[in-house]
């Protein structure tokens, strides 16, 4: 068998051996064409000022444009949001999400077609989440500060036009739209552990809290930091629903690097700058993908 | 049994009948805390003006309207929609024929070994607003923005790399003595690929395409930074319609409602594959 392998392999030698890469050189070449070239391109962009429609000629100006972001109040406080969203939206996300998953994690009927429902707000677009929220935070006639007023809590929050409440408003569309992604993965982890192993910790008397810190938090660990990292690179990707909700708005409050990035690159046309974040956001996302591929790799074996 | 333990199964049983009770109340409450913001713009699409700019909010519309639908459609969601299913549906079927044989590689020859593999991943892993602003500029330079061509490309390349990522799992998790029988009757490598492995990861593939479709139907960000008047995709629609002096609420639930049905129906058919598709393979439901 393995022999008439060979053979088969000698007979069409020239072509058949250089199949594989064959195979895979279209994937490399548009790979490469679309995405590296333009990688290069807007690094150098990134060590030069050009403000595109300001008439100014391009600039070479070396490190100014990262110097920059060390003192860039705006950029500063874009980066603090991001940091709001990862400490309190992913870790609710993940507290929501395991309750779930947990409650879920038995059989009764329809159980499938309550787990399809939970997962909707994931997909569909966030553009459309943001439609939905907006409606429910708008100041007067939206559903959430009505429930406030019968409920006797004052007169309602300005969910989307006050400094104060703006950034929390876009974490709790955020938890919403996300908690059921963390809801499926934990739930997919959950099944994997078998029934004898909790059984088997029932007899040896365990209580239910030590089932779950003993048992269920220790296997579901590297399926909680999976899911925890995919969702931190998404924060950084944070934008629709920015854009639909307050628009980085009132001055600024708001704003996610994502959307900064956009404002100085397609609204400012401060092109070398924009280059100069997105290097930066690139930076973060290539450490945080990387612990994520050492994960990967590690389950791959 | 003695009757003491008798009482003590009994209460057991008691209490494990209000815990499930009270663990499908929560259930229940969770799950409406999850549909209601949809559920609200649903209902909104059937709203008149007075009824969505009414205190107190009204849930259910008096009168439902369905003409909103109409209107939708025609102050440009129709052409949003339609401007979608073409990006959409070309950047999945490019991503699907350059993926796939290039994941049958992967997988079959380690062609490169893992560093190859993990590459083209990082791609997908870009933020999104990093690579758009070069692409923006070349694809200014080349006189393609507000095409369909630049938006397929774009979407394409972030699909290429979840297309490689996902075939490979799928031909991985595949007997390899089978395209090695196919290779000794005589069929080329790519016979091999085409004829046996191709049809045998095909729900592996059909699940992939969706996901892929999934991906650019939702997108925004390319849309909305390389496109103008010309191709309007429906994210870019809606939310110009919200920047708008008067916000038409209910067309623009009616709009959303309808985008977001291709996606629902998708999600149901794809329930098998969410997990595996949403963690890049890392969690298999």
């Amino acid at each position: 068998m393995k022999k008439m392998i060979t053979g088969n392999r000698l007979i069409g030698f020239n072509i058949e051996k250089h199949m594989p890469l064959l195979f895979i050189l279209p994937c490399i070449l548009i790979l490469l064409a679309v995405s590296v070239f333009p990688f290069i391109y807007s690094l150098l962009l990134s060590f030069n000022s050009w403000e595109m429609g300001s008439g100014l000629p391009r600039r070479f100006v070396a490190f100014a444009n990262y110097g920059r972001l060390f003192t860039d109040l705006r950029f500063g406080n874009s980066i603090l949001n991001m940091g709001k969203v990862l400490l309190f939206g992913v870790s609710l996300q993940f507290l929501i999400g395991l309750t779930l998953a947990m409650l879920l994690n038995r059989a009764f009927r329809a159980r499938n077609l309550i787990t399809t429902l939970f997962l909707l707000p994931m997909m569909i677009a966030p553009v459309v989440v943001g439609c939905n929220w907006k409606m429910i935070y708008n100041y007067t006639y939206g559903p959430l500060n009505h429930i406030l007023r019968v409920l006797g809590l004052g007169e309602g929050v300005n969910w989307l036009g006050s400094m104060k409440v703006a950034m929390p408003a876009i974490i709790i569309s955020d938890i919403w739209e996300w908690t059921p992604f963390m809801m499926i993965v934990l739930l997919a982890g959950l099944q994997t552990i078998s029934v004898e192993l909790y059984e088997a910790a029932k007899v040896d008397g365990a209580s239910r809290w030590q089932v779950f810190w003993r048992i269920t938090l220790p296997i579901l660990k590297p399926i909680i930091i999976i899911a925890i990292l995919i969702r931190a690179m998404d924060v950084f990707k944070l934008f629709d629903i920015v854009v639909l909700l307050t628009q980085g708005g009132p001055a600024g409050a708001s704003e996610t690097v994502s959307y900064y990035n956009y404002l100085t690159g397609f609204k400012y046309f401060n092109m070398g700058y924009a280059a100069a974040i997105a290097y930066f956001q690139l930076i973060v996302i290539i450490i945080v993908a990387n612990i994520f591929l050492r994960f990967l790799q590690e389950r791959k074996p | 049994m003695s009757d003491k333990e008798l009482t003590k199964t009994r209460r057991k049983g008691i209490t494990n009948d209000y815990a499930i009770i009270l663990i499908f109340l929560a259930i229940g409450l969770l799950l409406m805390l999850s549909f209601m913001p949809m559920l609200w713009m649903f209902m909104t699409s059937f709203k008149n003006k007075g009824e969505y700019f009414t205190y107190p909010p009204l849930f259910i519309p008096r009168s439902p309207d369905f003409s909103h639908f109409i209107r939708g459609l025609e102050i440009g969601g129709l052409k949003g929609i339609i401007d979608s299913f073409v990006v959409a549906t070309c950047s999945t079927l490019v991503s699907l024929a350059v993926g796939s044989i290039a994941a049958y590689s992967l997988a079959r020859f380690k062609i490169g070994g893992k560093h190859l593999a993990f590459w083209i991943l990082s791609i997908r892993m870009m933020p999104p607003i990093a690579s758009v602003l070069p692409l923006f500029l070349f694809y200014r330079f080349l006189g393609i923005l507000d095409t369909y061509g630049a938006l397929i490309i774009t979407n394409t390349i972030f699909n290429i790399p979840y297309t490689v990522w996902m075939l490979k799992g799928f031909f991985e998790e595949m007997p390899e003595e089978l395209d090695e029988a196919a290779l000794v009757d005589g069929c080329g490598r790519f016979g091999a690929f085409y004829r046996i492995a191709l049809p045998m990861v095909a729900p592996g593939l059909v699940a992939t395409a969706l996901f892929c479709f999934m991906f650019s139907w939702n997108e925004f960000l390319f849309a909305v930074i390389l496109t103008r008047a010309r191709v309007t995709p429906v994210t870019v629609v809606i939310t110009g319609m919200i920047g708008g002096h008067e916000i038409l609420w209910a067309e623009i639930s009616a709009v959303a409602s309808m985008a977001s049905i291709p996606v629902i129906a998708l999600s149901i058919f794809l329930q098998r594959y969410l997990v595996r598709g949403l963690t890049l393979g890392a969690v298999k439901g």
